[in-house]
């Protein structure tokens, strides 16, 4: 016998009981699933968006900071907004999103490729999530797993129709559809504790997050 | 970074605790991290009124994945060999180390870069690698800190947590090309930033654990605050996964639910910033990713857990809370479990994988005041199992002569009771002539404790002398 068989006998005999048919488990495991809607965490505003932005800019997010924009035309003056700031230049690595690539650029310096000790990165999040104040990225063509988690300073987009309430209903928003090689959940900084327990930001990763809301709602765009 | 590993300690249990309370230095750091883990622990429980269902949903989950493991393991493995992974299977810890070294052979691999995963230092992969020669960069703070100094972690959560912040800074000015210039931690943390980075870019192969594998899609869940799993598995053309069976979760909402009770339990945090969710390797059209993704998949004692009667440690999230709230552990750090995996739940586990007759101290070593299990976020029954090992160790006779020869006369006597009530009577008697002012300051063949603190003087009479003397006065 292989390992692999050695190992399932073994938890079988070690169990000490015949194995369930898998309609019996597979109900047992909706059940499951259906039930952590009882104690999900309550979201601090009825309003998605609102509850977002309040969780991003809350104590419990490392390191972010949020501004809001009427239309994904206004990104790039948002972006700038942020670099002046922060004293930063306007080189920085965008993500080959065509939606992003559409955007009037002017005066700023891009690249696709983004280098070992990136300042910058911009890049659209898939999905946010209000409940945890998480952005949401799926690895692909138009999207590098690295824009996250080389650059010093990571500017995430979100649509306010992308933000969604709890974990859980990011599994709903995507079951079924086939996964990327990486699904990258995105709570602010990159952060440490591991020098006696004493958080410090950018241990490897951005040492800023800064999210960038696209809300139709709005009609004048403002910094929180 | 050349790191050759300190062996296991040799020296016996009771070596081990006496070394760990002569050290002052060690008291000062691991109370500088538990006592901030417990508070922000308790700061987070309390602001989420849904923990004790979600606690009790936890558990079931498990439990749930438990009684139908054999079935998850083959729907995981379907999956993750739909999603391009190569999936490897290792009954003992030495079978996954060798499946790991012979990937790194056969991909040519040189320079590994390695995510903290406890299953890991397990089935003792630092070691295996580098005995096998590849050049081994730790990414995890707290493991790069470990690596430096050549020891071993201490605690799950806080490998370095032994260390304090000022011993840190002078490795960091020793083996660092750009130390820090201050014993700040910020500036500590940037000095390892700096000095990692290139080892990030030029690594052949990344290793990390799995915080939870999800059968219904075959993805491996990791979840970090630093982003080096991420950078760990995504640079590389090789990246490896070596988990426990006992990760698996049917899908995707069932993890979350156990990830919110994991966070919360380990960092007092609700989520950590990076949770990630790997499936298979670089897809068509990608622009990063490591072209082979292999999972070992590890049993090494987990199926013997659930023969032994101790199937509910396989529900552990590894989140690290038993320890940080244990008593025993709070006095004389990980180091001297001489395990693994230290604290209550390492207690619990050593003796599967070293054996009860090496390990028999350690469930001994509690004071059986429950805590562990109360704060664990999946209520592991961890003070029933450690008297469950006590047993075994007498049925087995692994307890030492003397404590079987007094335990045996107590046995004699306390099944006479006549005889019991006649030796305690006698015995309070002694004791009182002992006290001064209601303690005992030095009580003979006990000094080991009075040397500490005073014994209390007992009372004039035992419970059955004054239940004798108020049955008398009711009769009368």
């Amino acid at each position: 016998m292989s390992v692999r068989d050695d190992i399932l006998t073994a938890i079988r005999q070690s169990l000490g009981a015949p194995a369930k048919p898998p309609g019996a488990i597979s109900a047992e495991s909706t059940a499951l699933a259906a039930e952590s809607a009882q104690s999900r965490p309550e979201l601090p505003h009825a309003d998605l968006v609102e509850a977002f932005a309040a969780r991003l800019t809350s104590v419990k997010v490392v390191g972010a900071s949020v501004d809001r924009i009427a239309r994904i035309e206004d990104a790039p003056a948002a972006v700038a907004r942020y670099c002046k700031t922060h004293g930063l230049g306007l080189a920085l690595a965008l993500q080959p999103d065509p939606a992003l690539a559409a955007l009037d650029w002017n005066g700023f310096e891009l690249h696709a490729a983004i280098s070992g000790d990136e300042a910058i990165a911009v890049a659209k999040a898939r999905w946010a999530i209000a409940e945890t104040g998480t952005f949401v990225f799926h690895s692909g063509p138009a999207s590098p797993v690295l824009l996250s988690y080389l650059p010093m300073h990571h500017l995430c987009i979100i649509e306010a129709d992308r933000i969604l309430g709890h974990l859980e209903d990011y599994a709903i928003a995507e079951a079924g559809a086939a996964p990327p090689r990486n699904v990258n959940f995105i709570t602010g900084a990159s952060g440490t504790s591991d020098i006696e327990g004493r958080l410090v930001r950018g241990a490897h990763g951005p040492a800023f997050l800064h999210g960038i809301i696209v809300d139709p709602g709005l009609s004048e765009p403002k910094s929180s | 970074m050349p790191a050759a590993l300190d062996d296991a300690p040799a020296a016996s249990f009771k070596q081990r605790v006496a070394a760990a309370l002569a050290n002052p230095d060690l008291k000062i750091a691991i109370d500088r991290t538990t006592r901030t883990a417990r508070q922000k622990r308790e700061a987070a429980v309390a602001d989420w009124p849904g923990f004790a269902p979600a606690r009790d949903l936890g558990r079931r989950i498990k439990d749930h994945v438990i009684e139908n493991l054999d079935h998850y393991l083959v729907e995981f493995e379907r999956n993750a060999a739909a999603s391009g992974a190569k999936v490897h299977y290792a009954a003992t810890a030495s079978e996954a180390c060798d499946i790991v070294i012979d990937i790194c052979r056969k991909t040519k691999g040189h320079t590994v870069t390695r995510s903290k995963s406890m299953l890991g230092e397990e089935i003792g992969l630092p070691h295996a690698l580098d005995d096998a020669g590849l050049n081994r960069v730790e990414t995890d703070l707290a493991e790069h800190i470990v690596q430096l100094a050549h020891d071993r972690p201490s605690h799950i959560i806080w490998p370095a947590l032994h260390h304090k912040r000022e011993d840190i800074a002078a490795l960091f000015r020793e083996h660092h090309h750009t130390p820090p210039n201050s014993d700040d931690v910020g500036a500590m943390v940037a000095s390892a930033r700096r000095e990692l980075r290139p080892s990030f870019l030029g690594a052949d192969i990344g290793i990390s654990g799995a915080n939870f594998l999800i059968a219904d899609s075959g993805a491996v869940c990791t979840v970090t605050n630093e982003g080096n799993a991420e950078l760990t598995t995504t640079i590389p053309r090789v990246h490896i996964v070596t988990a426990g069976i006992e990760k698996l979760v049917p899908g995707l909402s069932h993890a979350f639910v156990l990830l919110r009770l994991l966070v919360r339990s380990a960092t007092g945090s609700d989520i950590t910033q990076y949770t990630t969710f790997h499936c298979g390797p670089k897809q068509q059209g990608d622009r990063d990713g490591p072209d082979e993704f292999h999972i070992v998949l590890v049993d090494n004692g987990r199926t013997r857990m659930i023969r032994e009667g101790i199937k509910e440690m396989l529900r552990c999230l590894r989140c690290g809370a038993c320890m940080n709230h244990c008593v025993v552990f709070n006095e004389i750090g990980g180091h001297a479990y001489g395990g693994v995996y230290p604290g209550p739940m390492g207690a619990a586990m050593t003796p599967v994988f070293d054996g009860l007759k090496a390990s028999r101290d350690l469930p001994s070593a509690c004071t059986l005041n429950g805590r562990c299990q109360e704060v664990c976020p999946v209520d592991i029954p961890l003070p029933t199992m450690l008297r469950g090992w006590r047993e075994k160790s007498w049925a087995q006779g692994l307890e030492p002569q003397v404590q079987r020869r007094f335990l045996g006369l107590w046995a004699f006597a306390a099944s006479r009771p006549s005889l019991y009530r006649f030796g305690t009577g006698l015995a309070v008697k002694a004791l009182r002539l002992l006290g001064r002012g209601g303690w005992i300051s030095n009580l003979p063949l006990a000094s080991g404790w009075t040397r500490y603190r005073d014994f209390p003087k007992p009372a004039a009479r035992t419970f059955w002398q004054e239940f004798d003397a108020q049955d008398r006065k009711r009769e009368q």
